[in-house]
């Protein structure tokens, strides 16, 4: 029987550890597990057999630790290890009923942000072991004691792609309901069950006592087969050996609750033998399969932030450049840290969720929205929406994106309905669905409703569930089509109640035309909220609105006790306050520069544009307070904090100055172009940053290509901004050797070219070893060196 | 209190502050970042002992496979016939708030860089203390931590001596392939067991691979390590 089929009906047992059996078979630590599968093939087959024998019906090959990465320095192969794993298990079920699960364990390395490794080469990594699996006739793939699920993803995309087999997959968490990278039950739940898994649920770490409450909170809300692999209780260190003090009956007896509370696939991890199995099957074998009752969560997801959409939350619309002229620049420059600071500034206005569109004809929307993503959920939790007409860039956006996320959006046409839908459902996403299609919008509520219920019935066609459903009723403005703003309301409520939808809406087109938007738009938001809007698509930093929603949560009654409410209004400062503090700044630019007060620099900046030229506040203000500060810090008179703090004083100083050189479209005044980056395989970061923060005080464009950066990408852009000088940083020895290859290839592309380096590990002698033009001691030396290079 | 006060002379030295006057702004960002990543840490180790065997130019760990290249490794390990291999990491969320903070504010990313890294050498040195406490009816002391990286003693050793502490598995703890560890504030060591008399006398700077270099050397003091 398929084992889809089997788990419809039947409670699945698996087998328990195959390390400790390994480990009490006197094999030496560090030393390779899997290699037993060529070596001693009949130790392996007697384990699988004991568990046979115990009762399990599934067993799982002994190729856990089997990836190119953990074979590195090993002369075996993948594919080698996993055929070998694969016979070993088939030998020991000779013609007994028992399935074989292809075991897939973590790669060992951690993905970006945290680590090196980047998505796609963890996609490539598993996609290599599935392949050999399918090739060996497994009958299922089980991903297990994971704890990154954006290494999850990886793992489950490559083997959804590169097979039809069923996977089961489970993560490991500490008490604290969070694995050691932060990701909570929830979020594993969403996303998931979202990608399509067949089972899934907890393993390792913790024993069966432990992991009672983890595995009640999944139960609770997993609409798929929940599986348990726990370990035989808390491991315990006795004369430098590692113990599990679970007895099989006990382990047993919780296996069976398990069972009993709805768990339909169950066996043992770290420190279980065929034992424990034996008690387990022994226990659980009158127990019929349980129906569970589940929770339907509606939200999206980061893996360690889930948004439940169980009342209004806030959807930030910044991270779009329609009519911003700012905005368009930064992204015609890849200046990401502008699109950033948008990013963290709506989230400290209270956004809940960030909307990221990056359409702009000049560009590449696919490359762009993939970079923003990335670089949005490296330093911010919060989930994304996003945002395109183009199905090429959803796809990439979902596909690279961690967690669950929305896309925005479908409408009623066809063609965009079976384009996308397929999609939502292969990433597990959530959609907006716009009410209208090729014929426009319709005026009329009725009209506007049957749109929405297309698209709800058309995502069922393609198995997505109505929880999955956000729709947009669509605002119109009132200044030219008054009738009909009243429409969108109405089909609001009609959504809600008729289809039991979240609702989605994008409050501020309402105003377009009128005076006093502000207030139209309030009016408009909190009619919306009454009609039944749960995401309000808005400005965040537009404290009008953002007020509006938090009276409206406390009359609607979602805001229990006024809390938040009541919260906000704690450290509202009195007008004479706010008028005090912000007296202080009678100082000039240059003291306040000295002093390092960034706010202060900009309200000054800005007031001094109104009377003197650009240049001038450079080489009257700027300059000097520079020179000074650096000879301070030359002289130990100042230390590193107070001489980065002054540096970001200048440069929110020249953020102002060139909002309005940019504004007048007058000359450039930048010192020249810079490339800086952190090479391939290093992700010390501080050091550059800290030399970035310099060199932009002295009005030196940087091109930041970030950490882990190779080679070619350096190079490229070098040519693309015909680059005099580039500054590298290494801050190991290990990748010192990117330096140097990254130097030559410079250098071969463009002799001209002057490099400059540093990091901890480098010194004068070793940069000249490696062809570099200049070391920098320090931030304060590269600063010397970009004048000497570019003046 | 006395903690805390250590910390931040700590903090304070990772930073390069060698006695200039301090401002209340920083000052206060330093204290803030304090209590801000007392929340963060995520304090977890592994530690084990094992025998050792020397060879020529290195030594083996008895109970396995790793072998330990290197003369100063060695030379640290000379009076010592068994060994402690621990390992220490705050988490990953401190590493995020540090990413978090390159992006928006400088100064206090560096701060806060310098904090993380004295709460990782803070914690060691309990970790230490805690293992030194179960030796205490033996009669045996504990050499200072010794790291990959050190002198001639290979960093490329990392994902070895993690593989053999289990450190994936009970901690979390990972190197890259160019074996930096992630999370980023984490530690590995090598502590040497010896009999109490030969408590070591400290390392001399002139041992370092980083001495030509090291910022502390040439203002005339040592890095604590």
């Amino acid at each position: 029987m398929d084992i889809r089929e089997k788990l419809k009906n039947d409670i699945l047992i698996f087998d328990g550890a195959m390390g400790t059996m390994i480990q009490n078979l006197g094999l030496k630590m560090g030393e390779l597990p899997e290699s037993l599968n060529l070596n001693s093939p009949e130790k392996i087959i007697e384990i699988h057999k004991k568990y046979i024998e115990s009762g399990a019906n599934v067993i799982t090959t002994n190729t856990f630790g089997v990836n190119e990465i953990k074979l590195k320095e090993s002369s075996y192969t993948v594919e080698e290890l996993i055929h070998s794993g694969v016979r070993n298990a088939k030998k020991a079920i000779e013609d007994k009923d028992v399935y074989i699960a292809l075991d897939v364990g973590p790669i060992g390395e951690l993905l970006e942000p945290m680590g090196t490794l980047s998505f796609e080469e963890a996609y490539d990594i598993y996609k290599r072991q599935i392949l050999q699996g399918v090739k060996d006739e497994v009958d299922l793939i089980l991903i297990e004691t994971m704890t990154d699920l954006y290494e999850v993803k990886a793992a489950i995309l490559a083997a959804k792609e590169n097979s039809d087999l069923p996977i089961f997959c489970t993560m490991s968490y500490e008490d604290d309901g969070r694995t050691f990278t932060g990701c909570n039950l929830t979020s594993m739940v969403m996303v998931l069950q979202g990608l399509g898994v067949d089972a899934l649920g907890v393993n390792c770490s913790l024993g069966p006592k432990e992991l009672e409450p983890l595995i009640d909170e999944v139960l609770s809300i997993s609409k798929v087969p929940v599986m348990v692999q726990p370990n035989a209780g808390l491991p315990s260190v006795i004369d430098g050996n590692t113990v599990f003090n679970i007895l099989p009956d006990e382990f047993a007896k919780y296996g069976a609750r398990f069972v009993q509370k709805g768990v339909r696939v169950i066996g043992g991890c770290c420190g279980t033998t065929d034992r424990h199995i034996k008690a387990l099957v022994n226990f659980i074998k009158d127990i019929k399969p349980q129906k569970k009752n589940v929770d339907n969560i509606i939200g999206v997801c980061t893996p360690t932030k889930s948004v439940i959409i169980d009342g209004v939350k806030v959807i930030g619309e910044r991270i779009n450049p329609t009519g911003k002229k700012l905005f368009k620049k930064a992204l015609v420059d890849e200046d990401i840290e502008y699109i950033l600071k948008e990013a963290i500034a709506q989230v400290d206005a209270g956004a809940e969720i960030l909307d990221v569109n990056v359409g702009l004809p000049e560009i590449d929307e696919e490359k762009t929205m993939i970079k923003v993503i990335k670089e949005i959920q490296s330093i911010l939790d919060i989930p994304l929406q996003i945002d395109s007409t183009d199905p090429k860039v959803i796809e990439s956006g979902l596909r690279i994106y961690n967690g669950k996320a929305i896309v925005n959006s479908v409408n009623g046409e066809d063609k965009v309905l079976d384009t996308i839908l397929p999609i939502v459902k292969k990433y597990g996403a959530s959609v907006i669905g716009l009410t209208l299609d090729e014929k426009g919008i319709p005026k009329g509520a009725l009209e506007r409703f049957e749109i929405a219920k297309k698209i709800v019935d058309r995502a069922k066609d393609y198995c997505i569930d109505k929880e999955d459903i956000i729709i947009d009723c669509l605002t119109l403005t009132a200044a030219a089509q008054q009738e009909e703003v009243r429409e969108t309301l109405k089909t609001l409520t009609l959504v809600k109640e008729e289809l039991g939808v979240k609702t989605a809406l994008g409050v501020s087109n309402v105003s377009f035309g009128l005076p006093n938007r502000g207030l139209i738009n309030k009016t408009f938001l909190a009619a919306s909220l009454y009609a039944g809007l749960d995401l309000p698509i808005i400005d965040p930093l537009n404290k009008a609105m953002m007020d509006t929603i938090k009276a409206s949560k406390v009359l609607w009654n979602q805001d229990k006790g006024a809390t938040e409410y009541l919260k906000s209004h704690e450290n509202i400062k009195s007008i004479e306050e706010v008028k005090k503090e912000s007296k202080e700044s009678d100082r000039d630019l240059f003291e306040i520069i000295l002093s390092g007060t960034k706010e202060e620099a900009k309200s000054v900046t800005a007031e001094l544009l109104e009377y003197k030229e650009p240049l001038d506040i450079i080489n009257d203000y700027i300059v000097p307070a520079l020179d000074l500060i650096g000879e301070r810090y030359e002289n130990g008179d100042i230390f590193l904090p107070q001489l980065i703090r002054s540096a970001e004083t200048v440069k929110s100083s020249f953020e102002i100055i060139k909002e309005k050189i940019f504004e007048s479209s007058s000359e450039d005044i930048s010192n020249g172009k810079i490339i800086l980056a952190t090479v391939n395989g290093d992700i010390h970061d501080i050091g550059k940053n800290i030399v970035k923060v310099l060199l932009e005080s002295y009005n030196y464009e940087i091109i930041d290509l970030g950490k882990n950066v190779s080679s070619e990408t350096i190079v490229k852009a070098a040519i693309e901004n015909d680059i005099k000088l580039v500054g590298l940083s290494a801050l190991m020895t290990t990748t010192v050797k990117s330096m140097e290859d990254t130097i030559e290839k410079l250098k071969d592309t463009d002799p001209s070219v002057k490099v400059m380096v540093g990091g901890a590990v480098l010194n004068k002698e070793y940069s000249e070893m490696i062809n570099a033009d200049f070391y920098a001691k320090d931030a304060k030396e590269a600063v010397e060196i970009a004048k000497t290079v570019l003046g | 209190m006395e903690i805390r006060f250590k910390i931040k002379d700590e903090i304070l030295r990772y930073l390069g502050y060698r006695g200039q006057t301090i401002d209340v702004v920083i000052d206060r960002m330093i204290d803030d970042t304090i209590e801000e990543i007392k929340c963060l840490i995520k304090e977890r180790y592994v530690y084990k002992t094992f025998n050792i065997c020397k060879e020529e130019d290195g030594f083996y760990l008895k109970e396995t496979d790793f072998y330990l290249p290197g003369e100063d490794i060695k030379d640290h390990l000379k009076n010592s016939d068994t060994c402690i291999l621990m390992s220490a990491t705050l988490g990953h969320d401190v590493d995020t708030k540090i990413r978090y903070y390159e992006k928006i504010d400088m100064t206090k990313a560096l701060i806060f860089d310098a904090a993380a890294t004295a709460f990782i050498e803070e914690f060691c040195d309990r970790v230490c203390k805690e293992i030194e406490y179960s030796l205490k009816d033996t009669n045996k002391v504990l050499t200072s931590r010794y790291s990959p990286g050190y002198g001639d003693f290979s960093i490329g050793v990392q994902q070895e001596f993690l593989s053999v502490l289990g450190c994936q598995k009970s901690i979390g703890l990972t190197a890259s392939s160019n074996s930096i560890l992630i999370p980023r504030k984490s530690v590995t060591a090598i502590l040497g067991v010896i009999e109490k008399h030969e408590k070591e006398k400290s390392r001399s700077c002139n041992d370092c691979n980083k001495y030509s270099t090291c910022a502390f050397s040439i203002g005339g003091e040592v890095c604590g390590y």
